[in-house]
């Protein structure tokens, strides 16, 4: 193992290449840099869309105006949509952390095709410029909802073009990064690395490149077609020009279902490291998670039509995806297990990725059961476009893969930028954040059972309770958040410099020092017939 | 290289995909076409001329001849009025350009709707008349528009020789017609001089077409697109099935490709690293 200490020595992060400063960083082809190139872009558009979701939460803190009219809370969700889905969530962990670390932990130098995937960010770039520019330019904010459901999307007279353009190009974004993870997952495995061996969370990037592949062309297509409609009036979804909104609806639940499993099975994977290194535990049914994963990733094509049973559709069809939701719930159910049964008599060594990845394990719990309501036709059709739905989608989304993604940074940070961050700081950001994120959601339940609707401005009196603990929360998130951030990018600058195995973990990305040196590996390496990723024993 | 060709090979699929599906939806009228050729849609029978014996019944109820009234420039309109598709888009357009156009419909022009569903009454066009004149801006207009823009309703036999005339292909589908969004301009002889296509219309064309009809001028069809009505079926299975079908297709095909070029091509061995 080589534990050298390479904070001031040659990394990835002070190497000289050919070009100096910043544009060493944007014209990089090293998977590391192009991560963190990622990380950074995210982490900014992240911020953009917690500040919109405050202002939402403000705005509900009582009944009527409160800081914002109809339109602009109609706009302000749409933006918060977009921004959080298709800039921070879809791309979040397998373009930061996949990129970073996969090569690594396949024991390769760098993807398949480094250009690739600079283009990829390029395109990110491009597809977050263009959705800004829809709300800087032009008649005004898109306000249809992070879904552009026809006929709204082309019947609105606000900015819609560059916005959904600005989508289709995020899309192209996704898919180049899924083929260069597949290539390089299929290819530059090094010696003694089968698939047996793989890291689970290098077998949920590979579960989650397929479906990148697969399913994000059709939201492209459908966004042209939406573009086609609006600018040459083609009648494809709109009921005037004889086509069917419907149609609309399945074209992008087709991607947008699966969509959800491109965001939580990476997380997953995540949890799937960081849950056996800090229980020092070889990892419970290594294979009955690599077949969960893609279990998920094929039957997550087959129950978008779980998004409309309110919006007319055969009973047979509902019969079908209701009972296909539920077979899907069954192995993320596996997983949980799986987690937890790693637990069991493992020498747990409480740490702050450790507190990431239980609280992870308890909010996507109710997440994933408060699904199984809305899996269900006779409650989903009572709690439909309700608070309930909001509150079930953040805590899949946000407390899913929000929680994974945090568990990640804290698990890996040592790694990526060679310094260890203050634990003690840390603990206390993740705490306030729990809390204020129970306290942000839980009480849409409650008012999405009593009727609340989703995407008002306004409501009823009798909802101002749960409003004002739920607005109370957002601010009590907002302050962990600050903590954590402020003490993450404090240490990245100024922490202690970190060992190339701070958690003991088995791992391939461990052996090399923290930094890793631009190329990863001295020398190439081969895994050995008793080696794995989790032998601990 | 390698780079190149799969950058290459995206670009192609988004070309294809993005050429092909726009086909799908609309039609380009083949002037060649005959009556034979085409089941819905246009056939242009320029410099012909309407027979005479097509009645229609106006506003007030009254059986009037579709030749007596041809004395200016004069646009075809047909549609039924209550269409769930293009047609009134079709009209909505048409209230658009007459409002926008510098030309006096009544004076130098009209426009005479006619429904081609024999099964219709004229209660209902004069209820849509007033909506479509309420879509217009210019209140002179408006006024001109009430005498210059005529609705009628007909009987079957006239319809048939009305249509057919005019090379208007339209098809019964249940309760509701598959058919096109066109306008057909007379000369005031009733000579045919030129087809509009589309539902959006220039004011300059829509002069152009006046002057040269006021002249007995024909000329070409400049919209050589035409937009069809098809009424959503899901057993029929209309075009736009066929568009997530081709797609669906097309990614899967890719798919299914890589997939077996990545496990069945010998892994190449990195040399050294």
């Amino acid at each position: 193992m080589q534990t050298t200490n390479a904070v001031n020595g040659a990394n990835y992060l002070t190497y000289q290449g050919r070009y100096k400063g910043l544009f060493g960083w944007i014209f990089s082809t090293d998977h590391k840099r192009i991560g963190l190139l990622y990380l950074y872009s995210i982490a900014t558009m992240f911020a953009m869309g917690v500040m919109l979701g405050l202002a939402m939460k403000f705005e509900l803190l009582a009944p009527g105006k409160t800081i914002m009219d109809a339109q602009t809370y109609n706009a302000t969700f749409t933006v918060h949509g977009v921004i959080m889905i298709f800039m921070v969530v879809v791309p979040g962990l397998p373009a930061v952390f996949g990129n970073i670390l996969m090569p690594i932990m396949i024991g390769a130098k760098d993807v398949a095709f480094p250009k690739l995937n600079l283009l990829s960010w390029w395109l990110y770039v491009l597809g977050v410029v263009l959705v800004l520019a829809a709300l800087f330019f032009g008649p005004g904010s898109p306000d249809t909802g992070w879904t552009f459901y026809a006929p709204y999307s082309f019947k609105t007279g606000t900015n819609m073009l560059p916005a959904i353009f600005g989508a289709f190009v995020l899309g192209f974004s996704s898919i180049l990064t899924g083929l260069n993870f597949l290539v390089t997952i299929h290819r530059l495995r090094c010696p003694g690395m089968k698939w047996t061996k793989l890291p689970l969370f290098v077998w949920t990037l590979y579960g989650t490149a397929w479906i990148q592949l697969l399913a994000t062309p059709v939201v492209g297509i459908t966004l042209v077609l939406v573009a086609l409609e609006r600018v040459f009036g083609v009648g494809i979804f709109d009921p005037a020009l004889g086509g069917d909104p419907i149609l609309y609806q399945h074209l992008f639940w087709i991607y947008s279902h699966p969509a959800v499993y491109i965001m939580i099975l990476p997380a997953m994977g995540a949890i799937s490291e960081i849950i056996p290194t800090f229980s020092q535990k070889h990892i419970f049914g290594y294979k009955a998670i690599i077949a969960s994963t893609m279990a998920i990733a094929f039957v997550g094509y087959l129950v978008w039509g779980h998004h409309m049973y309110t919006a007319g559709m055969s009973g047979t069809a509902q019969y079908y995806f209701s009972l296909l939701t539920f077979i899907v719930a069954i192995p993320s159910a596996i997983k949980v297990f799986n987690w937890i049964s790693t637990m069991y008599k493992g020498s747990i060594n409480i740490q702050t990725p450790f507190y990431w990845a239980i609280s992870f394990i308890f909010v996507f719990m109710i997440g994933g059961l408060s699904g199984l309501v809305l899996g269900s036709l006779a409650t989903d059709v009572y709690v439909h476009d309700t608070a309930f739905v909001v509150a079930h989608f953040h805590y899949i989304v946000f407390g899913g893969t929000g929680f994974a993604f945090f568990a990640a940074m804290h698990y890996w940070f040592p790694k990526i930028f060679g310094r260890m961050y203050d634990k003690t700081w840390a603990n206390v950001g993740w705490l306030i954040f729990f809390i204020g994120f129970m306290a942000l959601y839980t009480p849409m339940f409650y008012l999405g059972m009593m009727g609340m609707p989703r995407r008002y401005y306004d409501y009823l009196e009798e909802f101002h309770g749960g409003n004002i603990l739920s607005t109370f929360g957002s601010w009590v998130l907002a302050t962990g958040l600050l903590i954590i951030v402020v003490n993450l990018i404090r240490s990245a600058r100024t922490g202690a410099p970190a060992d190339a195995n701070p958690w003991h973990s088995k791992t391939l990305e461990w052996t090399v020092p923290s930094p890793p040196p631009v190329l990863n590996f001295d020398k190439e390496p081969v895994i050995g017939e008793n080696e794995g990723p989790y032998n601990y024993d | 290289m390698k780079n190149q060709q799969l950058i290459k090979v995206l670009l192609l699929c988004v070309w294809v995909t993005c050429y092909v599906m726009p086909g799908f939806s609309q039609a380009v009228v083949n002037p060649a076409a005959t009556d034979d050729d085409v089941e819905i849609g246009i056939v242009e029978h320029l410099d012909a001329y309407l027979p005479d014996s097509i009645s229609l019944i106006n506003e007030a109820g009254e059986q009037v001849w579709l030749a007596d009234l041809i004395d200016k420039p004069t646009v075809l309109n047909f549609v039924y009025f209550r269409c769930p598709g293009i047609c009134s888009p079709l009209m909505e357009g048409v209230a658009d350009v007459m409002d926008r156009s510098d030309l006096i419909p009544g004076k130098d022009y009209q426009v005479l709707t006619i429904s081609f569903d024999p099964g219709e009454t004229i209660d209902l066009g004069v209820r849509k008349k007033n909506n479509y004149l309420n879509l217009m801006n210019n209140k002179e207009k408006v006024e001109e528009a009430k005498t210059g823009w005529k609705f009628f309703v007909s009987d079957s036999a006239s319809i048939v020789r009305a249509t057919n005339a005019t090379g208007f292909k339209y098809k019964k589908n249940g309760n509701e017609y598959l058919h096109a969004a066109s306008l057909t301009v007379l000369s005031p002889d009733g000579k045919i001089t030129r087809y509009l296509n589309g539902i959006t219309f220039l004011p300059f064309e829509w002069k152009m077409a006046m002057v040269e009809a006021s002249k007995g001028q024909s000329g070409p069809t400049i919209n050589k697109v035409l937009r069809f009505c098809f009424s959503y079926d899901p057993v029929g299975q209309t075009y736009v099935f066929n568009v997530t079908k081709i797609s669906a297709t097309i990614i899967l095909f890719f798919a299914v490709i890589l997939l077996l070029y990545l496990v069945l091509k010998p892994k190449r061995r990195l040399k050294s690293i």
